[in-house]
């Protein structure tokens, strides 16, 4: 019970911080994907093939954005919290966690904005819509282990921050958000079905966009992809825990 | 009396960097070993008895610090064992735990809130601002632009909102001014009455006699002398 108090001050933390001095606060959230919602109408609508393409991008670039965001700001959360991790005795994993959490939160409300204004760009209602929770779970233990991997290692090499920023948009592009899988060579389809990524996009897709995509296939990979992605970056992260205090 | 903290053959190392490799980029171009293992404390044993107040002496560097968070479980030793029978306020040190971005009264809710207990106490933030004498005003503005005095004042008066059994102070009190100082040094000296068991690292004697009834000396991450306050401050001097 005062884990949860310590997580969710962690968390109201995180949030404050986030739009502390900013001018318009959390509709930052929404600027974003706004943002490369016109670029990608205004450049690959055309040529895309597919039906109904705003509700097809913004389904993928939520979701996108809610796993960039994260791990994003969960890469710096040990380092960042040098000063209470060394005057308090609290678990060093809460940090990335109550990251996690604070994202979550946001895309929740994201989610709920998106129900609303896609009813103008024809989503359609049903029980179906729900299973979003359930995908946006498994899409955050996905982010946490990465964050878990991701934060212990940035303690002993601070440039994990810098090579993850940089990798980050190739892997945006690798994954099938603004294009379709079908307008991609299928000599090429290996390397998109490499990245973990694209599945929790699919799931995504499979529950706003078309119906017609689910299939329990997907939902085995994604929850086999997420538990994996956890149990590397916890294994790797309790290997490192112990050496935190001395290299922050 | 009862023993509050024992300590039992402890050792701590640290990884410490391999000489200039900070970024994954060293470690490919100069291809070393990234870390070796560094003994900051060797083979610590102590005991503390409930309402002890322990004075800890030593040169910059000595292990002050370090065994000050093994005991309160912040750093995990390598070997031996560390066993506490009671509760810790957070570690006071100079702005420990502060956000730097946050208003002085965002920074209490998160501390009290991470500390757990004193949330059930609704006066923890009167009694705060009470002690630390610090306005309104300055309790509205970001941490960042408290002067260093301010700092160590919410500092401290986080810390003593918690009604815990062990008082871990590091260096903390050079700072405040000297109003603020006797009040601290009052303060814990009523805590010292009630029965809270007080570690305190300093580097002034002086305050290690005022506050401390026994003492120990550490070089060189080992414990060199234990005895009276008066004795370990008497040795501390010799060493400069």
């Amino acid at each position: 019970m005062q884990n949860i108090t310590r997580i969710y001050a962690l968390s109201k933390r995180n949030v404050i911080l986030r739009y502390k001095n900013s001018l318009v606060g959390f509709f930052w959230g929404f600027f974003k994907p706004l943002l490369y919602l016109l670029i990608f109408i205004v450049i690959f609508q055309q040529n895309s093939g597919v039906h109904n393409y705003i509700l097809f991008v913004t389904s993928g670039l939520i979701l996108w954005f809610f796993f960039s965001n994260v791990t994003g700001q969960s890469v710096g959360s040990i380092v960042g919290s040098a000063g209470l991790l060394k005057a308090l005795n609290i678990p060093a994993y809460f940090f990335p966690l109550s990251e996690t959490i604070s994202e979550l939160f946001n895309l929740l409300l994201t989610i709920l904005v998106f129900f609303i204004i896609m009813y103008w760009c024809g989503i359609v209602y049903s029980p179906i819509l729900l299973l979003i929770f359930p995908c946006v779970i498994l899409f955050a233990i996905f982010a946490l282990g990465l964050n878990l991997l991701l934060c212990s290692v940035n303690v002993f090499f601070r440039d994990i921050g810098i090579i993850w920023g940089t990798i980050q948009p190739a892997i945006f592009f690798l994954t099938p958000i603004g294009y379709s899988t079908h307008s991609i060579p299928e000599k090429y389809h290996l390397i998109i079905k490499c990245n973990p990524v694209y599945y929790f996009i699919q799931l995504g897709r499979s529950i706003l966009y078309d119906p017609s995509m689910q299939s329990w296939h997907l939902w085995r990979n994604c929850i086999i992809i997420s538990l994996g992605m956890y149990a590397i970056g916890a294994f790797v992260f309790n290997r490192l825990k112990n050496q935190f205090i001395s290299a922050i | 009396m009862d023993t509050i903290i024992k300590i039992e053959n402890v050792h701590v190392s640290f990884w410490q960097n391999n000489v200039g490799i900070y970024s994954l980029k060293d470690l490919i171009t100069q291809r070393k070993k990234p870390f070796k293992t560094k003994t900051i404390l060797h083979d610590i044993s102590l005991e503390i008895q409930k309402g002890d107040s322990l004075g800890i002496l030593g040169r910059n560097g000595s292990g002050k610090s370090t065994l000050l968070r093994t005991i309160a479980g912040i750093i995990k030793p390598a070997k031996g064992k560390v066993t506490v029978n009671g509760t810790f306020a957070p570690i006071l040190a100079i702005g420990a735990g502060l956000e730097q971005e946050l208003t002085g009264y965002e920074n209490i809710g998160m501390l009290l809130a991470l500390y757990g207990t004193a949330k059930r106490n609704t006066n923890a933030v009167d009694n705060i601002r009470e002690f630390s004498e610090l306005s309104n005003d300055v309790l509205s503005m970001p941490v960042k632009q408290y002067s260093s005095g301010m700092v160590a004042r919410l500092a401290f008066s986080i810390s003593l909102a918690n009604d815990s059994d062990i008082l871990i102070i590091d260096e903390v009190l050079a700072v405040g001014d000297q109003g603020f100082q006797a009040k601290c040094i009052d303060k814990i000296h009523q805590l010292k009455t009630q029965g809270t068991t007080i570690l305190f690292v300093s580097h002034f004697p002086e305050g290690v006699l005022k506050i401390c009834d026994n003492a120990i000396l550490m070089e060189d991450g080992r414990i060199t002398h234990r005895g009276t306050a008066q004795e370990i401050c008497n040795n501390y001097r010799l060493l400069f």
